[in-house]
C-alpha cells in the first residue's frame, strides 16, 4: 500500500499555491538562465575549441621591422614550424575614431568564418568583422571610405585569430567598437597604401597536439633563432599568449564558477526558506504528527513526508529550467557572447554537466538542508508533539525586556519569536543587496576610471617612436618606455624612464642610479606591495629578470606602470645614456616623420577598456538589478508571510478583542518592517566589504587594474530598491492580516 | 497474562523540583478485555497510558506485552512496537485536516501488513456517507469515529484511548463508547481507556482507580453493562 499521506502533496500545493508558485518561478527562471548559460557556454566553447583545427589557427606569430629576406626562416622551418605571411595594413575608416586592420584573403592559416553575405571577389570590396560592423551600424551592402577609396561591405566575418578584437596584445582590454578587422582580395591588398604595413608572420608547429607549455617553449625556441639570426623582431607572440585568440576561451570558462555560486547561494536561501516554512507547518501540525508517531509512523517517514514538496518543487523547477535554458535563455546568452566576441557559428550541444549542476545538485542541496532542519525538528518524542512542546531546549523563562511601551515590547516579542526567519532574512538581504550593488556599481566604476585616466594623462600627445629622432618643438620631453611582465603573473607592466624634473610626470623624486622606483597604485593594490618591497620584472622574450625596490606608490590609473629616471632606465636596461624612444608633448609634433612613429597614445586608446566593458557588461547589469530586486521582494514576501501564518491564531484572537487590521499590522507587520529596514541598512557595509573582495577577485582574473569606486548613488539606489521590494511584501501582509478570520482562534480553542 | 506491568515508577523534574507521578505500579491485563483507568487530574493515568504506549519512558520497572519487554527498546524499536501492536485514540482527534475520512483511516491501514477491510470498517463506524469529507466538515463525534477507525484499521493488539469522550457531549460520548465496545467485541482488541468520567467504569471488564500515582482500587467488574446503558 502506498503511503496515504502522499495525497496531501497536491492539496498542500493548492492550499499554498502562491508560495510554491513564486519559489518555483524564481528557481526555474534562475536555473533556466544558468542552464542556458552553461549550454551556450559549452556549445560556444566547443565551437571555439574546434575552430583551432577547423580554421587552422596559428601556433604563434612574430612581427619584423622589415619583410623577410630569402632563406631567412630556413632554420625555423627545418626544425620547428612552417611560416606563413600574415601581413596587415591599418587604416582609419568609417569615422575618425575607428580603425580597421586589413588582411589579404586567407587560404592556409587563420581561416575566416563567413557569418553573412559573401567574401570579397573584386577590388573595392571588403568583408569586415561582424561585431565591429554591428557596433558601428554597418550592414552587408553598405559602403565606407578607407585609404582614400570607397569599399563595399560584401560580407560579415569572424577571423579565427581575432575572436577578441585586441588591437595590441598588451592592451588591458579589446575594443570592438573602435577597432575592427577586415579581409580584401590579395590584389586589392597589394594595391593599398603601405604606410601602416605590418610584416607579421604566423607559424604552425610541425608537432601537433602540443601542450600550452610546449607551445610556449616552441615560441621561445623560435624567438631564440630569430634573435640569433639578428632579425629585427618587433614582437613575438605564441598562441598561448595571444589575447586576440586566447581571451575568449579564457573568459568563457571564467564566469562559470561565479554563475554556479550564484545559483547555489540562491538554492541554499530557498532551502532555508522552505525549511522555516516547513518548521512552521510542523508547529501547526504538532498534534497530528504526535498521533502519527504514536501510531507507529517512523521519524524517517515523517521526514520524507515533509521533505517531499521542497524537493519535488526543486526537481520540477530544474527540469522546466533546463527546458527554458535550452529553448529561451540559451539564445540570450549566445547573443551576449556574440555581442562581445567575434565567434564563428556554433551548434547546440547537449550538456549533461549542465543538467547535473542545475538540477541534480540543487535537489541534493535542497534535500540535505531540509534533511538537517527536519531531522532536528522531528527528533522530538511523539509525546512532545502531542503536548505542543516543540522547543528542543526549553527556555526556563521568557526573555526579560526593559520597561518599554507595550507596543515596543510586543514587537520585540515577535522579533524574538521569529528570530530564525529574521536570521535567514538578514542573510538573504545581504545577498540580494550585493547583487543590486553589483548591478549598479560597474558602470560608475568604468565612468570614474575614464574620468581619472583623462585627468591623469601625462600630456595631449604621447608618441612612441620606432627609433630615436629629434624634434625642435619645445613642448616635447623625451622619455624611455618598455614593457615587462610581473614575474609569475600575466600582467604587462609599462616601464617608464622619465626626466628627473619632468614637467609631464610630476610629484616624484627620482634617482639617477640604483634600482629604487615608483610603482603605480594599481600594482600595489592588486598584489599588496608596500614601499620597500622588491618587485621582480621579467622580459617575456629574453627571460631576463630585473629586481627593483619600491620607493613609493605613484597614483596613475591608465596602466600598470613602474617609473624611474631616464638615467636609471638606460643603466638598468643597458641602453646608451642618451637613449629614448618617445616624447611627451602638449603640442602635435609636426617635424617628426610619420614613419618613425610607432604609435601615438591618445585618450581614446587609454579608455578602450571602459568602452568595451560597458559594451560587454551593459546588457548584463540591468538583468542583475532586476533579478536582485525580484529576489529581495520574493524573500521578504515569503519570510514575512510565515510570521503572519505562525501568529494567525493570535491575530484572530486580538481581532476578537477588538483590534482592527491596521492596529494588528502595527504589531506584526511593523516588527518585520523594523527588522527589514535594519537589515537593509546593516547590509550596506557588509555589501561594501564583500564587493571589495569580489572586485579584487575580478581584477585578479583580468590583466590590469581599474580603481574601485562606489558612487554615493549606488547605495542610495540599492536602499531604495530594497525598500521598494519590502513595501510590496508589506502591502501583501496587510492584506493577509485582513483575511485572518475570527473562527481561527475559536477553532484553536476547541 | 497479555499485559504485565511490574513496579513501574515515573517522576518528572530533578532534585528539589522532582515530582513522583507513578509510585511503583503493578498491573496485569487480560487479552481482549476493556480496562478503564480512572482518576482525577494528576493521578498519573495518562502517564501510565503513555508509558504503555511507548511514547513516554519509565524511570524503573518493567512492561511486557505478549511477552515482549518494552523497557530498553531504542527509538526505532519502540516505533516498530507501536506500529505492530498499538492503536491510539486521543481526546483531540488529531486528524490530518487535508485528508478525507477515508484517507485518514488509510493512514492507519498503511502501517499494517494485513489491515481490516476498509469499507466494512467505515460501515461499522457509521461513516459511509461522510467518507469523502474532510475533518472540518464533520461533527466532533464523526471526527472521533474517524480517529477510532484510523486506530483500529490495523487491528492492533491494544487500543489505547486517552479521554476519548472528553470533548464530546453526552449522547455522542455514548455513541463513541458503544463503538469502542463494538470494535472490542468484533475484533478482540484489548482496550485500555483513560477517563475521569466515573460512569464509564461500568462498561469495563477491569477497573483501576489511580490517585497520586498509586493504584487505589483494582477490581474485575462483575456488573458490566452495555455502553449504551451508561448514564451520568
Amino acid at each position: 500500500m502506498k503511503n496515504p499521506l502522499r495525497k496531501r502533496y497536491l492539496r498542500e500545493l493548492k492550499r499554498d499555491i502562491g508560495k510554491y508558485m513564486v519559489i518555483f518561478l524564481f528557481m526555474s527562471l534562475t536555473i533556466g538562465f544558468i542552464s542556458g548559460f552553461l549550454v551556450a557556454d559549452d556549445s560556444m566553447k566547443t565551437a571555439y575549441d574546434n575552430s583551432f583545427e577547423k580554421y587552422n589557427i596559428e601556433d604563434g606569430n612574430f612581427e619584423l621591422m622589415y619583410e623577410k629576406t630569402d632563406r631567412m626562416f630556413d632554420d625555423i622551418e627545418d626544425k620547428y614550424a612552417d611560416i606563413y605571411e600574415n601581413f596587415n595594413k591599418e587604416f582609419q575608416a568609417i569615422n575618425s575614431k575607428t580603425k580597421i586592420r586589413v588582411f589579404a584573403e586567407r587560404k592556409e592559416i587563420n581561416k575566416v568564418s563567413l557569418m553573412s553575405g559573401k567574401m570579397p571577389k573584386n577590388d573595392g570590396e571588403i568583408a569586415i568583422d561582424r561585431m565591429f560592423a554591428d557596433n558601428n551600424s554597418i550592414k552587408v551592402g553598405d559602403t565606407f571610405k578607407m585609404d582614400e577609396s570607397e569599399y563595399k561591405v560584401t560580407g560579415l566575418v569572424a577571423l579565427s585569430d581575432y575572436s577578441a578584437l585586441f588591437e595590441d596584445n598588451s592592451d588591458m582590454m579589446f575594443d570592438s567598437i573602435n577597432f575592427g578587422v577586415g579581409i580584401v582580395t590579395q590584389e586589392q591588398f597589394d594595391k593599398m597604401s603601405d604606410a601602416k604595413l605590418h610584416y607579421v608572420y604566423s607559424w604552425k608547429n610541425h608537432k601537433k597536439n602540443l601542450s600550452d607549455k610546449a607551445k610556449k617553449t616552441m615560441g621561445d625556441d623560435i624567438c631564440k633563432v630569430l634573435v640569433e639570426n639578428g632579425d629585427a623582431i618587433k614582437s613575438i607572440t605564441p598562441v598561448t599568449q595571444n589575447q586576440a585568440i586566447q581571451f575568449t576561451g579564457d573568459d568563457m570558462g571564467g564566469d562559470k564558477s561565479m554563475m554556479m555560486a550564484l545559483l547555489y547561494i540562491i538554492i541554499v536561501i530557498m532551502a532555508f526558506i522552505f525549511g522555516v516554512t516547513v518548521m512552521n507547518t510542523i508547529d501547526n501540525e504538532a498534534s497530528e504528527i504526535g498521533t502519527l508517531r504514536a501510531m507507529g509512523y517512523t521519524r524517517g517517514e515523517m521526514v520524507r513526508h515533509y521533505m517531499m514538496l521542497p524537493v519535488i518543487v526543486t526537481l520540477v523547477a530544474g527540469i522546466i529550467g533546463n527546458i527554458l535554458g535550452y529553448s529561451m535563455f540559451k539564445g540570450v546568452v549566445v547573443d551576449m557572447y556574440y555581442g562581445s566576441y567575434s565567434l564563428p557559428t556554433y551548434k547546440t550541444i547537449w550538456n549533461a554537466d549542465a543538467f547535473i549542476l542545475t538540477t541534480v545538485v540543487p535537489c541534493v542541496l535542497m534535500f540535505v538542508i531540509n534533511l538537517i532542519i527536519l531531522n532536528g525538528k522531528l527528533k522530538l518524542s511523539p509525546l512532545k508533539f502531542l503536548r505542543h512542546d516543540l522547543k528542543a531546549r526549553k527556555s526556563k523563562r521568557a526573555v526579560k525586556l526593559p520597561d518599554f511601551k507595550f507596543k515596543t515590547r510586543f514587537r520585540l516579542r515577535i522579533l524574538l519569536q521569529n528570530k530564525a526567519n529574521y536570521i535567514i532574512m538578514f542573510i538573504a538581504v545581504i545577498f540580494a543587496n550585493l547583487l543590486l550593488v553589483f548591478g549598479f556599481v560597474m558602470t560608475p566604476i568604468l565612468d570614474n576610471y575614464g574620468d581619472i585616466v583623462k585627468e591623469q594623462m601625462f600630456c595631449k600627445y604621447q608618441y612612441v617612436l620606432k627609433q630615436s629622432v629629434e624634434t625642435e618643438n619645445e613642448s616635447a620631453e623625451k622619455y624611455c618606455a618598455g614593457s615587462l611582465k610581473l614575474k609569475g603573473k600575466d600582467d604587462e607592466i609599462n616601464i617608464y624612464g622619465v626626466d628627473k624634473d619632468s614637467k609631464y610626470v610630476k610629484d616624484m623624486k627620482l634617482d639617477t642610479s640604483g634600482n629604487e622606483v615608483y610603482v603605480s597604485h594599481g600594482i600595489m593594490e592588486k598584489y599588496g606591495y608596500e614601499p620597500g618591497d622588491k618587485i621582480v620584472l621579467k622580459d617575456k622574450y629574453s627571460g631576463d629578470e630585473y629586481t627593483m625596490t619600491i620607493k613609493e606608490k605613484y597614483t596613475y590609473s591608465a596602466s600598470m606602470a613602474v617609473f624611474m629616471s631616464r638615467e636609471q632606465y638606460n643603466k638598468i636596461f643597458d641602453k646608451d645614456s642618451d637613449y629614448f624612444n618617445g616624447y611627451f608633448s602638449d603640442e602635435k609634433l609636426e617635424d617628426i616623420d610619420e614613419n618613425n612613429v610607432a604609435t601615438t597614445i591618445t585618450l581614446q586608446d587609454m579608455t578602450k577598456v571602459v568602452r568595451q566593458l560597458k559594451k560587454s557588461m551593459g546588457s548584463m547589469m540591468p538583468l542583475f538589478s532586476a533579478f536582485a530586486m525580484i529576489m529581495a521582494a520574493l524573500m521578504f514576501y515569503l519570510l514575512s508571510k510565515i510570521v503572519i501564518e505562525k501568529n494567525a491564531s493570535s491575530i484572530s484572537m486580538v481581532k476578537i478583542l477588538g483590534y482592527n487590521s491596521k492596529e494588528i499590522g502595527s504589531f506584526y507587520v511593523a516588527s518585520t518592517t523594523i527588522a527589514a529596514l535594519a537589515f537593509i541598512i546593516i547590509s550596506i557595509p557588509a555589501c561594501e566589504l564583500f564587493m571589495r573582495g569580489i572586485y579584487l577577485y575580478i581584477m585578479n582574473e583580468m590583466s590590469g587594474w581599474i580603481d574601485y569606486y562606489v558612487a554615493p548613488s549606488v547605495y542610495a539606489k540599492t536602499i531604495v530598491m530594497s525598500v521598494a521590494a519590502y513595501i510590496l511584501s508589506a502591502v501583501l501582509q496587510y492584506r493577509k492580516i485582513g483575511k485572518v478570520n475570527l473562527e481561527r482562534a475559536l477553532k484553536d480553542m476547541e | 497474562m497479555f499485559l504485565q506491568i511490574k513496579d513501574l515508577k515515573k517522576s518528572y523534574g530533578t532534585k528539589e523540583n522532582k515530582v513522583m507521578v507513578l509510585h511503583g505500579i503493578n498491573l496485569e491485563v487480560e487479552k481482549g478485555s476493556i480496562c478503564v483507568l480512572l482518576g482525577p487530574s494528576g493521578s498519573g493515568k495518562s502517564t501510565l497510558l503513555n508509558i504503555i504506549g511507548g511514547i513516554d519512558s519509565a524511570d524503573s520497572g518493567e512492561i511486557s506485552i505478549n511477552g515482549s519487554v518494552i523497557q530498553g527498546m531504542n527509538d526505532r524499536e519502540l516505533t516498530l512496537y507501536r506500529r505492530d501492536h498499538l492503536g491510539y485514540i486521543f481526546q483531540a482527534y488529531n486528524l490530518i485536516p487535508d485528508l478525507t475520512v477515508k484517507e485518514n483511516i488509510e493512514v492507519g491501514a498503511y502501517l499494517s501488513k494485513d489491515p481490516l477491510e476498509l469499507d466494512e470498517l467505515i460501515d461499522v463506524l457509521g461513516l459511509t456517507e461522510h467518507k469523502d469529507k474532510i475533518p472540518s466538515q464533520l461533527s466532533g463525534g464523526q471526527q472521533q469515529r474517524t480517529a477510532i477507525g484510523r486506530a483500529i484499521i490495523k487491528n492492533p493488539d491494544i487500543l489505547l484511548c486517552d479521554e476519548p469522550t472528553g470533548a464530546l457531549d453526552y449522547n455522542t460520548s455514548k455513541d463513541i463508547l458503544s463503538l469502542i465496545e463494538r470494535v472490542n467485541q468484533k475484533y478482540g482488541n484489548t482496550v485500555i481507556m483513560v477517563t475521569h468520567n466515573d460512569a464509564i467504569k461500568n462498561m469495563a471488564d477491569r477497573v483501576i482507580k489511580l490517585r497520586d500515582g498509586n493504584i487505589r482500587k483494582d477490581y474485575i467488574n462483575e456488573n458490566k453493562i452495555k455502553a449504551e446503558d451508561l448514564d451520568w
